[in-house]
């Protein structure tokens, strides 16, 4: 019997809500026409969720027929300026619509792409990590985003004012002492980059018989702690870091050089030389680059300068919503922003 | 004679293995170790990378996708869109879903009502409105619509399979090495496999979910099954019962409160799979979490971890509830069911009224700004996390080397840095000696697998981590599990630790520990205690008080000490779920070890995650899955000792 009771009272329960949908029409959704009550996007505090939000995209003319496309949205800071700032642009110059995904970086997104699911990835780092997915004619590049990146391996700058020698990578020896942790023993902790990133630390310590042992810190959040906390507390910490990066500008940091050459693939590099600068990449889908859509010719279009990014970037790390951050921008470059557009019809 | 009488003691043969060992791995330090440099290929996972790229290449409109994954993932991916319509997403061109935010509520706590009473209906309904006040409703819906429906799924194929496993211990023996598989198999291993197969989104994200529930629904069900007295069943076959009357009479009712504990642990199991799915590009609580981490926000990560606890402190006390209310039933006089009538006629009236309401008024249509204080408690967290931070840093990083250097390097350097073979030779005898020679032999091929890949020293450095982190979880899981166990107050107090423990995205708090121990092993280790500790305490708790109380009562009665109590008679009678506990510990623990890889632990965890960045690795991000694999199953035949000890006979 009392199987019986639980399930009526479900039914109850279902029935309500039947009685109650029947019951009414449109309700508050009949009134958003008339644009009197505020879209959800503002209840709901998720910052990069605004741009999927529906009806809002329909502001400025559409030049020609944009339509809907898909922005990958990996998780560092500078990413996210870049990302929103071409949204915006995309949004509110051309009326495209454009729905921005969090995704792993990397395969991941290839593969996303591959099947259709986004489009666009507006800086990788990897330098040709996505070939096999553009021999099989589902990617393609862009283009540098004008964005360079420049990897090194770093000391918080007080180990460069107390050892004026130590930016000579090739003497790190001498230095072992100052940079040993219970996690390397008797050797020097070489804090490696995270795992997405161009590393080759395992080669240089290789190549000058360093006795440094490699710590992968497995993130970016674990470095930046390493460095925030090294600096404060005055212990040396030897690790990988990189510009476009805010951080550098809150924790000075002091670069130790190798001979400099210019690889670019790191499964070539000896270890013997330096990180070579990076231009950072645009990649997108052969669908949207063949599509005739204005938006492709903004990707293509759009560049901008390290500094630009780091000053939305310190932005959105300061809480302002991404997209307000990518506004401030946008408004305070209109000259850039008009060359982005240059072909698209719009202005 | 003494001495040959004591050679024959298990622990004494234990014991010289283990001396013999730590004196050839120190004078063999650094011999033979197989280390592999992070870029380095081994001839094993060279040929998983090129697996990966072959499978990823020959993706096509094979018709394996036309009339298998395809089905499937509209199947998924429209359940949980259907839910998600109701509560979470506006249909085009809308602003609210076909519920607003006050429907959605106020049915939500008839719905518990219905299935429970008025107090855990009223307060689940403030948990959801503490996650309305977070600024995370519609956000929280979504999450809210995934788990249900990954739930409802996972259920679906656990619940059949876990009473069979439970019945027949030959079906338990097949589907035990899938069980192992699929709930120790790191998510992120076979992550991009499932999305290439089922694209990106909610369809995937379900799947991930369900790959890691059903197998701890289908062992603890099994489990509830199996450790019933036989006495009744006995009875129930001798008073000519049918098999399924047994069943449906006498097993299932009596296994219910453990049942309970497996509906439990699958919802609490899918909800922490938000952070994953955020990787994903499904939508959820997740993607707050994982946008914190990006520019290091701990105040913003916490509200969103806030507002998965308290869902899954809802969800969790809802569904006890429920099914406490079944078991209960019987009980119910007229009286009482007259009155429970009048609350639900009045209950669906006022849901009525709610959801007409929040479909014509703005208020209730959309979650009001002015009781959102979602940047509040950021700010609170905020400043918490910075004092503890500047605080206790000198006290954790004192603590955390001192262990790392007298606790951890020396654990490491006998299985890790010392020569495989011997590491091999050592733990096969081990297993040899504590599990018999069926597990000996086991263990030595599946040591013999973990070299073929070509990862042993960095299985080695994990299993270091793994066995410590193990262990802290099992001490502090026997501990507060008796506490609680003996207690129904403390175990009031200790379980919204618990379920914060187990369902705060470790993603929310990993700046904080970063900050606390920097980028260490050390820190992986205490990722591992937060999130394997509660289900040991939990385990170890329902056997204390599943102990007879007559038997307590007897032990007082003849003047034992609580001490004695809890030695003599409480921890020696749940010696079963002390056991399940501790394997379920372990299996936790390494279930984290990928978590690990992002605080600088090193070991498989980062080759996994190193795998899935870089395409060129992800032979070495396979390999290193399947070794976690390997060595959950090492592990797991070793802990639980001799067959003969393992299933004592029925008394």
């Amino acid at each position: 019997m009392k199987r019986v009771g639980t399930g009526a009272t479900l039914t109850i329960a279902l029935a309500t809500v039947g009685l109650a949908l029947a019951a009414c029409g449109g309700g508050v959704n009949e009134a958003s026409s008339s644009s009197a009550a505020p879209s959800p996007a503002e209840s709901t505090a998720a910052p990069a969720e605004t741009s999927a939000a529906p009806a809002e995209s329909s502001a400025a003319p559409a030049p020609a027929d944009c339509g809907d496309w898909g922005i990958a949205m990996h998780a560092w800071v500078g990413y996210t300026a870049s990302a929103q700032v071409l949204t915006n642009v995309a949004e509110d110059k051309l009326g495209c619509k454009i729905t921005q995904t969090q995704l792993d970086e990397a395969a991941t997104t290839y593969d996303a792409m591959e099947a259709g699911s986004v489009d666009v990835i507006i800086e990788d780092w990897g330098g040709g990590r996505w070939q096999e997915w553009v021999d099989r004619g589902a990617i393609e590049e862009v283009g540098y985003n004008g964005n360079i990146g420049l990897i090194g391996m770093f000391v918080p700058q007080f180990v460069c004012d107390e050892n004026p020698g130590i930016t000579d990578g090739t003497k790190l020896n001498d230095y072992v002492d100052l940079f040993k942790t219970p996690e390397s023993g008797d050797k020097g902790a070489w804090l490696e980059g995270p795992p997405g990133y161009t590393t080759i630390g395992e080669k240089i310590i290789k190549a000058y018989d360093l006795n440094y042992k490699v710590i992968n810190t497995g993130s970016e959040p674990a470095l930046i702690e390493a460095f925030t906390k090294g600096s404060e507390d005055k212990v040396p910490v030897l690790g990988y870091f990189y510009e476009p990066q805010n951080f550098l500008a809150k924790v000075p940091l002091c670069r130790i050089n190798f001979p400099a050459n210019d690889w670019t693939d790191a499964a070539k590099a000896s270890g013997l030389t330096d990180y070579p600068e990076t231009p950072l990449v645009k990649l997108a889908t052969v669908k949207l680059m063949d599509s005739g859509s204005p938006f492709a010719t903004l990707l293509t279009n759009f560049e901008w300068t390290n500094e630009d990014q780091n000053q939305v970037a310190l932005d959105i790390e300061n809480g302002m919503d991404p997209r307000e951050a990518a506004q401030k921008w946008i408004d305070e470059h209109p000259d850039v922003v008009a060359a982005w557009l240059e072909g698209t019809g719009a202005s | 004679m003494d001495v040959r009488a004591a050679l024959r003691l298990r622990w004494v043969q234990a014991l010289i293995v283990l001396v013999v060992w730590f004196v050839l791995a120190t004078l063999l330090k650094g011999v033979q170790t197989q280390e592999l440099s992070t870029a380095t290929d081994s001839p094993f996972t060279a040929m998983m990378r090129d697996f990966a790229a072959a499978i990823r290449g020959n993706r096509t409109e094979s018709f394996l996708f036309v009339y298998v994954f395809n089905p499937i993932r509209t199947f998924i991916a429209g359940f949980i869109e259907l839910i998600m319509s109701v509560i979470s997403v506006p249909a085009e061109g809308n602003i609210i879903p076909l519920l607003g935010w006050f429907g959605t509520w106020v049915l939500i706590g008839f719905i518990v009502y219905a299935t429970s009473n008025l107090r855990t209906a009223i307060f689940s309904m403030f948990m959801l409105l503490l996650c309305g006040m977070l600024g995370m409703w519609i956000i929280t819906m979504d999450t809210l619509a995934m788990t249900v429906g990954a739930v409802v799924l996972s259920l679906a194929v656990a619940l059949p399979l876990g009473v069979w496993a439970g019945l027949n211990d030959r079906v338990m023996k097949v589907l035990r090495p899938w069980l192992d598989l699929a709930q120790v198999l790191p998510t992120l291993v076979y992550l991009a496999p499932l999305a290439l197969v089922f694209l990106i989104g909610i369809a995937s994200a379900t799947i991930a979910t369900m790959i890691y529930a059903i197998p701890i629904c289908i062992r603890i069900t099994a489990h509830a099954i199996k450790s019933l007295k036989h006495g009744p069943v006995e009875a129930a076959v001798s008073a000519g019962s049918t098999r399924w009357q047994v069943l449906t009479k006498v097993q299932l009712p009596m296994a219910k409160r453990t049942i309970i504990l497996a509906v439990n642990q699958t919802t609490l199991a899918a909800l922490s799979f938000v952070v994953i799915a955020a990787l994903i590009g499904a939508p959820g609580l997740g993607k707050p979490v994982v946008e914190a981490l990006t520019i290091r926000n701990v105040g913003d990560g916490v509200v969103a971890g806030l507002a998965v606890v308290f869902l899954a402190i809802m969800l969790d006390r809802a569904t006890t509830a429920a099914v406490m209310r079944e078991e209960q039933g019987y009980a119910a006089s007229d009286a009482q069911k007259v009155r429970r009538r009048i609350g639900l006629a009045v209950g669906a009236v006022v849901t009525l009224v709610a959801i007409y309401l929040s479909r014509y008024v703005l208020v209730f249509a959309v979650f009001p700004e002015r009781l959102d204080f979602g940047d509040q408690v950021g700010a609170i967290a905020d400043a918490i996390e910075e004092w503890i931070t500047s605080n206790l840093d000198f006290l954790t990083t004192g603590f955390s080397q001192w262990f790392t250097v007298w606790g951890l390097n020396p654990l490491e350097g006998v299985l890790a840095n010392s020569p495989w073979w011997l590491t091999l030779a050592a733990i096969t005898l081990l297993a040899f000696i504590l599990a018999g020679r069926t597990v000996g032999i086991l263990v030595f091929v599946l040591l013999a697998l973990v070299m073929a890949t070509g990862l042993w020293y960095d299985t080695m450095v994990t299993l270091a981590m793994t066995l410590i982190a193990t262990a802290f979880v099992v001490l502090l899981g026997i501990v507060l599990g008796v506490w609680a166990g003996r207690s129904e107050r403390v175990e009031r107090f200790f379980k919204p630790f618990l379920d914060a423990g187990q369902t705060m995205p470790a993603f929310v708090y990993l700046v904080p520990v970063l900050a606390l121990f920097g980028p260490t092993r050390f820190a992986a280790i205490v990722l591992g205690v937060v999130y394997a500790a509660p289900v040991v305490i939990r385990i170890v708790a329902d056997g204390i008080r599943g102990v007879p109380k007559d038997s307590v009562e007897a032990a007082i009665s003849t003047g034992s000490t609580t001490m004695q109590v809890i030695t003599k008679v409480q921890l020696p009678a749940s010696r079963r779920s002390i056991l399940l506990g501790a394997n379920q510990g372990l299996i936790f623990v390494l279930a984290v070890v990928v978590i690990g890889g992002f605080v600088g632990a090193g070991g498989l965890g980062y080759l996994v995650i190193v795998g899935q960045s870089k395409p060129e690795l992800a032979g070495k991000g396979l390999a290193a899955g399947i070794a976690i694999v390997l060595l959950g199953v090492i592990l797991d035949r070793i802990a639980q000792g001799r067959p003969s000890e393992r299933a004592p006979a029925p008394r």
